[in-house]
């Protein structure tokens, strides 16, 4: 287990931003490593759940918001489920990945980033995801043809799993305006 | 009774036969799956910080459309369920967030919409004796293992379906339609999710060890509620073959599938042929077929 060590520049006010925009209360926790222990991609983080949050606590913004582990999170909920002391630490990843992207740090891992961004689009569209053109969308921006999407992607459809064309709603005018709305707030 | 359903995207798609054998199961259970009018994606994840607004917008949508043809909406795709059920209480219980959501998509939902999956309307409202009693070709002798996943149990004092360590409803499930029911101690583990696509090899890890778990546990297929799940645990098969020889497929079905079998309905129109590990020769070896 690596320990945690700060260094360079923190910042103050690192702590409260987070409890505020996650709602959940980090100080409850006391380091019991439930949470990092039953998590399904921890192994594959660079920063363990249970030190994300000694980290944030301790004001480590660039090191926590830069991580892979923000991307690497599933929300299975699992850590949530666990916690003794209820910290959902689901609902804290979702938050740093917000502010990460409200800051302009750059996705460590940023391929599931990019794979978010295709599903939006592919909502956007019509209403509702189809998968052909989205991870044909996912593929053109990642530019990962071959690492591994594509074969698997290849073999549904030759099973008839994917229709060609997307199945457009009727009211596309409707999304197209919540969608609008949703972004005029947003540059609010 | 009829049920206002929700199908979700995916089922229009990759789990096309899921969709088919659960509305096929319906009439032979004596109940309609009444498709819901204009239904958009649910959004896929529900928002989990608090000023998320925009991801609650689609599943909010889906509710109040919904509310206008009926009072209870069901769903089969469990990543579906979860987030429409979620939202709904959330709509119920905090009154400026549903004041905020019915002016962002135009409409006047109140929360007063029941959210039921598929499983339990089979309990609830059909009672697994009851259903035992409606089986006529009991799937004697198969060793199936219930695959709950995430989404259908977590975060439990929001989804109350059942236990949240340890689950029962789908073991009960497939014991009324006669398998013998597999414990295993991965069945609430995560599958990797939509890591399948940034991060392949997460998704492969996370698969290998749901599964190796279940064929240790003497399982000889898997039974899922989600085709996220399915996905990774039947498609990614070919991967986990590929990085551990010694690996031996198992077929994964929907729960369904083994429904609608069990029911006696036509083996040829169970979708068998998009389930990526074939699950033909065990059907026949355990003479289903």
């Amino acid at each position: 287990m690596e320990t945690v060590t700060g260094k360079g520049k923190v910042s103050v006010s690192f702590l409260e931003e987070v409890m505020r925009k996650s709602g959940e209360n980090l100080n409850l926790c006391y380091q019991c490593l439930k949470c990092t222990v039953g998590c399904p991609t921890a192994p594959y983080m660079d920063i363990r759940p249970n030190n994300i949050i000694r980290m944030i606590q301790m004001g480590m913004k660039k090191e926590v918001l830069g991580s892979s582990a923000i991307w690497f999170c599933v929300y299975c909920q699992t850590c949530g489920t666990r916690c003794p002391n209820e910290i959902h630490i689901g609902v804290l990843m979702d938050a740093l990945r917000e502010m990460a992207i409200e800051e302009g740090v750059p996705a460590k891992e940023k391929n599931i980033h990019l794979f978010h961004e295709a599903f939006i689009q592919s909502v956007r569209r019509g209403g509702r995801a189809h998968e052909v053109t989205m991870l044909m969308e996912y593929m053109l921006r990642s530019k990962d043809m071959m690492k591994g999407s594509l074969i698997p992607g290849m073999k549904l459809f030759l099973k008839g799993k994917f229709p060609l064309l997307p199945s457009f709603i009727k009211e596309r005018g409707e999304i197209k305006r919540i969608f609008e709305k949703c972004q005029t707030k947003i540059k609010e | 009774m009829d049920y206002l359903y929700f199908p979700g995207c995916t089922l229009y798609t990759k789990a096309k036969n899921f969709d088919q054998t659960a509305r096929n199961c319906s009439r032979l259970l004596g109940f309609e799956l009444k498709e819901m009018k204009n239904w958009t994606c649910c959004g896929a994840a529900f928002p989990l910080a608090t000023d998320n607004l925009m991801a609650l917008l689609p599943p909010s949508r889906i509710l109040a459309t919904a509310r206008e043809e009926g009072t209870v909406l069901t769903t089969l795709c469990a990543v579906c369920f979860n987030v429409i059920k979620r939202t709904n209480r959330l709509i119920q219980e905090d009154g400026e967030k549903r004041d905020k959501i019915n002016n962002f998509i135009e409409k006047n939902y109140q929360g007063d919409l029941q959210v039921l999956h598929y499983l339990e309307i089979l309990k609830k409202e059909i009672g697994f004796y009851q259903l035992k009693e409606k089986v006529r070709k009991p799937l004697e002798g198969l060793k199936a293992a219930a695959y709950y996943g995430c989404m259908l149990l977590r975060p439990f004092e929001e989804m109350r379906f059942d236990d949240k360590e340890n689950p029962k409803l789908f073991e009960e499930f497939l014991e009324a339609l006669g398998t013998q029911a597999v414990e295993f101690p991965y069945k609430i583990e995560c599958c990797g999710s939509f890591q399948s696509v940034g991060s392949p090899d997460v998704a492969t890890e996370c698969a290998y060890k749901i599964l190796g778990s279940a064929i240790k546990n003497g399982a000889e297929a898997m039974v899922s509620t989600c085709p996220m799940c399915t996905f990774n645990i039947d498609h990614k098969q070919a991967d986990i073959k590929q990085k551990y020889l010694d690996f031996k497929p198992i077929p994964v079905f929907y729960f369904t599938q083994l429904l609608g079998m069990a029911m006696g309905l036509d083996p040829q129109a169970l979708g068998f042929d998009q389930n990526a590990v074939d699950p033909m020769p065990l059907l026949k070896e355990k003479g289903f077929l």
